[in-house]
């Protein structure tokens, strides 16, 4: 169809880009939308992930200093140096729950190198005289200060303290533990963040028996089958959805990786993970974060939702104005001209065109006013002509 | 009389009898023909172009069969 009015050529390319300008304004809103959503989940694992690494420290520090307390004590000191288990146990027993209160849930006393095996565990007093092999244990036993990180014992995986003890005279009688099951973190991170966590843990640097052992020891479901590559240490939420990684855990950045931005009904979630490293520096694990982004997200689609309004009304007024102005200031004086012009070929000379303006059209104006006399001088002499 | 006057009278007959604005309507056709419907009189020798384009412009104007 081909359009001959100006008027509707203007219209229809107004409209055009209407319909561009929003669906510019859609995509670009779209695009902040994942970018910022991008944005938190980034922050969300960042923020965990710093989170956490300043818990680890926090507690390192508070168990390192209640090691230095403890070894203050010249009962709990001569107690080890004798080999004497059940006075050491009776000595250390009471401060136990005490301890326990305080999230260090492991605490255990090791005889030295070379056997270097476990003399009293205060959490699980039967068991005794095993030896571990950790990286932790050699660490201490080449540096003979204290070693600290995250690492598997039979209790569980742990961030841990362990360092030498020596008797009055200065000789190393043995060395002594505290660990807090990296679990009960993730509770802490929940409280400070309101997001959810989940601790996995590679089974590749992860003893089958000790996970049996361990879980035992803690009244904890064996879930060793649950996952082919990683256990589940803890979580926060109830709901496995959190558990969702069909990757290699050793591939995890350091900084962490946003793995999605998923929707469930109203609600709107955003996944990461970032690796949990052991005392040797290996990438053991991993810590899942899940963050609600609901209110986030439907602020943004809020603002979205305004802000495409007032886009649409204000390339609608835009138009309207536009079309207006075209229509005063050029459509409306052409359509004058164009009647005045063919009334006068029917024989109307009166039909002045008023001329409003020096503009384009009014020089248009101008000219027919012009033609209009010549043609009505014409016309008379023409007349007068055949009057004769 | 001619029949490019006859014509013209046919036009404003019709133009009277529907009750339309003449001066407009004789206009439009003065437009669109390229002959001025004033300066056709009787004694207006007759030309087949002008009757052709006459009657095709009154067909489009006033929707008159001549």
């Amino acid at each position: 169809m081909k359009i001959r009015s100006i008027q509707t050529k203007v219209l229809v390319a107004l409209v055009f880009c209407l319909v561009l300008g929003v669906g510019c304004v859609i995509a670009l809103m779209q695009y902040f939308t994942v970018e910022n959503s991008k944005g938190l989940a980034s922050e969300a694992v960042a923020g965990s992930r710093k989170l956490f690494a300043i818990l680890e420290t926090r507690e390192i520090s508070k168990m390192t200093a209640v090691g230095d307390a403890l070894l203050v004590n010249q009962q709990v000191r001569d107690a080890f140096a004798a080999k004497d288990r059940n006075r050491l146990l009776q000595v250390t027993a009471p401060l136990y729950p005490q301890l326990k209160e305080e999230g260090i849930t492991n605490w255990m006393f090791h005889t030295p190198e070379p056997d270097m095996s476990v003399f009293l565990r205060l959490h699980n007093p039967s068991k005794f005289g095993d030896h571990l092999n950790r990286f932790m244990d050699k660490e201490v036993v080449r540096t003979h200060s204290i070693a600290s990180g995250n690492e598997l014992a039979k209790a569980g995986f742990a961030i841990r303290v362990l360092r030498p003890v020596y008797d009055a005279k200065g000789k190393l009688v043995g060395y002594v533990e505290f660990g807090e099951e990296l679990g009960q973190f993730i509770h802490t991170l929940k409280n400070q963040t309101g997001n959810d966590f989940g601790l996995l843990l590679n089974k590749k640097y992860i003893n089958k028996q000790y996970w049996a052992d361990s879980s035992a020891v803690w009244n904890r479901r064996d879930n060793w089958n649950d996952n082919p590559q990683f256990v589940i240490a803890d979580k926060t939420t109830a709901d496995d959805n959190i558990i969702k990684f069909q990757g290699d855990l050793a591939a995890v950045p350091d900084e962490g990786k946003v793995l999605e931005t998923y929707s469930d009904g109203q609600s709107h979630f955003i996944r990461g993970i970032f690796p949990i490293r052991d005392a040797s520096g290996q990438a053991v694990g991993a810590m899942f974060v899940l963050r609600d982004i609901s209110d986030v997200y439907h602020t943004m689609r809020k603002t979205q939702e305004i802000l495409l309004v007032v886009t649409v009304l204000s390339l609608v007024l835009g138009i309207v104005l536009l079309l207006a102005l075209l229509n005063r200031f050029v459509f409306k004086r052409l359509n004058q001209i164009i009647v005045a012009a063919t009334r006068l070929v029917g024989g109307d000379f009166e039909t002045e065109i008023k001329i409003a303006s020096e503009d384009e059209v009014g020089k248009l104006e101008q000219l027919f006013e012009q033609f209009r006399h010549i043609f009505i001088d014409v016309m008379k002499q023409m007349t007068a002509m055949q009057d004769k | 009389m001619s029949q490019l006057y006859e014509l013209k009278l046919r036009i404003e007959e019709k133009i009277k009898a529907d009750g339309l604005d003449a001066t407009e309507m004789k206009g439009r056709i003065g437009l669109k023909s390229g002959r001025l419907l004033a300066f056709i009189s009787a004694t207006t020798p007759d030309d087949p172009e002008a009757i052709v384009k006459l009657t095709q412009a009154a067909k489009e104007v006033l929707n008159l069969d001549v």
